[in-house]
């Protein structure tokens, strides 16, 4: 189950809020500013982490992210809230690093020690297993279904919000994610394990 | 997996309050650098357009340099003042400061205190005598220095703040307490209650970068561009010790290191060499973390990734680590033509040689 984002303000008082400090941080107030990455910082990072899997480079995006929210905060008008808005910008910002990357050869990953020893050990050892070879699939299909998929069927997102936020129609999430999963699946039939993790992911509440 | 043992959507796995604090200077950098008041226009077209106000802007600024000696801020309003990748330096009334790169600072006269707030980054201050005149004063972060006269550095990395000495004496007031630090001396928030002697910090191995706190490198403004001019750091990073398995220091020069220049990404390169070197320097007092370091630095795709896999994989040897052999096999499927790929061949041989022994 995804976790909910949290909600601080009733609807026109977080409209309201939004509005202020966008205005605020576009006018070049630095206190704004901070304010509004301090806010959002864990709504671009979920975003960006989700499409692209792990940290792994994960900083250089962060930083190009938050360049570009500021850069367009002027055209910032509420029509959604602030949070939705700068997640878009950070799906577009992982779309166009998605698109000039080569998939890595290496998972460095692999050779990380393991020093954990509690009862969840088996399990994180089987998501982080499970996820590598997900996202290692997810490496070699094409960057908008791989953004659909990961924001609607790993992050849980509704189709109507995915295609808010990829600034697409719902019939295209929607086609996207279902080529997402077929070839998906098609990889997945010579990987029981990616196979069983697809299954598990589809089974879950989105 | 079956529906009791469903394992859900992967994490989100949190990022280190250090790299976001990376993160955030990045951003307020490239901002700084966009807000910039004077910018060349593109191309040649209507240059005349602009030339005539520059000439006449550059003439007023050698009439003020002319006859006031080095730009001085006025005194009656606050003024914020940003040093971009090379220092700066600015007068204060008849006060000196001279900015770190990536270093951000506001002046202005509080209850007719002239009062420097240090966002971020380290700066030299040269703070004439104030005999009868209110005290100069410096806030970073919950440290406030009061100076008497004297010249001194505070250095900021978010809340972490060192202050040294050069001459004289300041009052440093931090969280209710007071201490003051002469000259020859260094104060840090890491160890508040304690006064530490910059001889004796000279002769212990150097901190990674120029900023006197105690911060983690990692958190301190990139001073690191060898080409910048300005203030000399107190202490220079010294050339890590030899690797003991090839004889020789790392960095090596040539062609272990790639080319500082990346026409694709500079911005990354550029990091990411500066972590490098970081990391190099950090490598004799604290191997760990120059092992992990190197390690995270390896898994981008930068020219950089190169030599520090292999600098991860040799100094995994050198500590008979036993990551070692499968770093180094790492290492030559990922770059088997790289700079480094024959050192790495020979360490590889020689780690299975002697693997009898370690078993």
């Amino acid at each position: 189950m995804p976790t909910e984002l949290n909600v601080r303000f009733p609807v026109s008082a977080s409209r309201e809020h939004d509005l202020e400090l966008a205005r605020r941080a576009a006018t070049g107030d630095r206190a704004a500013q901070r304010d509004l990455f301090i806010e959002q910082r864990a709504n671009v990072h979920r975003a960006l982490f989700r499409i692209l899997g792990s940290n792994r480079e994960l900083e250089d995006l962060l930083q190009d992210a938050f360049i570009e929210i500021f850069r367009a905060l002027p055209s910032f008008r509420g029509d959604s809230t602030l949070g939705r808005w700068c997640q878009t910008i950070a799906v577009r910002v992982a779309y166009l690093a998605i698109s000039r990357r080569r998939p890595p050869t290496v998972d460095l990953a692999l050779v990380e020690d393991t020093v954990a020893s509690d009862s969840d050990l088996r399990r994180h050892v089987q998501v982080r297993e499970a996820t590598r070879r997900l996202y290692a699939a997810l490496d070699r299909i094409e960057a908008k279904q791989r953004i659909a998929f990961a924001l609607a069927v790993i992050d849980g997102k509704s189709l109507a919000e995915v295609a808010e936020l990829t600034d697409s129609s719902v019939f295209a999430i929607k086609t996207r994610v279902w080529r997402a999963r077929r070839e998906l699946m098609r990889r997945a039939g010579k990987d029981a394990a990616l196979k069983a993790y697809l299954d598990d992911l589809e089974g879950g509440e989105s | 997996m079956t529906g009791d043992e469903r394992l859900g959507p992967p994490p989100v796995e949190p990022l280190s309050e250090a790299a976001w604090a990376r993160v955030e200077r990045g951003v307020w950098a490239e901002l700084d650098a966009e807000t910039a008041p004077i910018r060349v226009p593109p191309g040649p077209r209507r240059w005349w357009a602009v030339a005539t106000p520059l000439a006449a802007a550059a003439a007023v600024a050698a009439l003020v340099v002319m006859t006031r000696g080095r730009p001085t801020t006025r005194s009656d309003e606050p003024s914020r003042v940003v040093s971009g990748i090379a220092p700066s330096s600015v007068s204060f009334g008849d006060s000196h400061i001279e900015l770190d790169a990536a270093t951000a600072l506001v002046m202005s006269h509080e209850a007719e205190h002239p009062t420097v707030l240090l966002e971020r980054g380290a700066a030299w201050f040269t703070v004439a005598p104030r005999l009868q005149r209110p005290a100069f004063i410096v806030h970073a972060g919950d440290a406030t220095v009061r100076v008497v006269g004297t010249r001194f550095r505070v250095g900021r990395s978010e809340e972490r703040i060192a202050v040294e000495v050069d001459r004289g004496l300041v009052d440093v007031q931090f969280r209710g307490s007071v201490v003051a630090v002469g000259a020859g001396q260094r104060w840090s928030s890491e160890a508040p209650s304690r006064i530490a002697a910059i001889a004796a910090i000279a002769t212990s191995p150097p901190p990674a970068e120029p900023v006197v706190g105690e911060a983690p490198a990692s958190e301190v403004p990139d001073n690191s561009q060898p080409e910048a001019p300005g203030p000399a750091p107190r202490h220079e990073p010294r050339p890590p010790r030899p690797s003991a398995t090839t004889g020789r220091a790392e960095p090596r020069p040539g062609a272990a290191r790639p080319n500082a220049s990346d026409p694709a990404d500079p911005g990354t390169v550029d990091r990411d060499r500066a972590e490098y070197d970081r990391l190099a320097a950090l490598e004799p007092r604290s191997p760990d973390a120059a092992l992990a370091g190197y390690l995270t630095l390896a898994r981008g795709t930068s020219r950089w990734a190169d030599p520090a896999l292999f600098a991860a994989a040799r100094l995994a040897v050198d500590r008979h680590d036993r990551r070692a052999e499968t770093l180094l096999g790492i290492y030559l499927q990922r770059f088997p033509g790289g700079a480094n790929a024959t050192d790495a061949r020979q360490l590889l041989a020689r780690v299975q040689a002697e693997q009898p022994d370690r078993r």
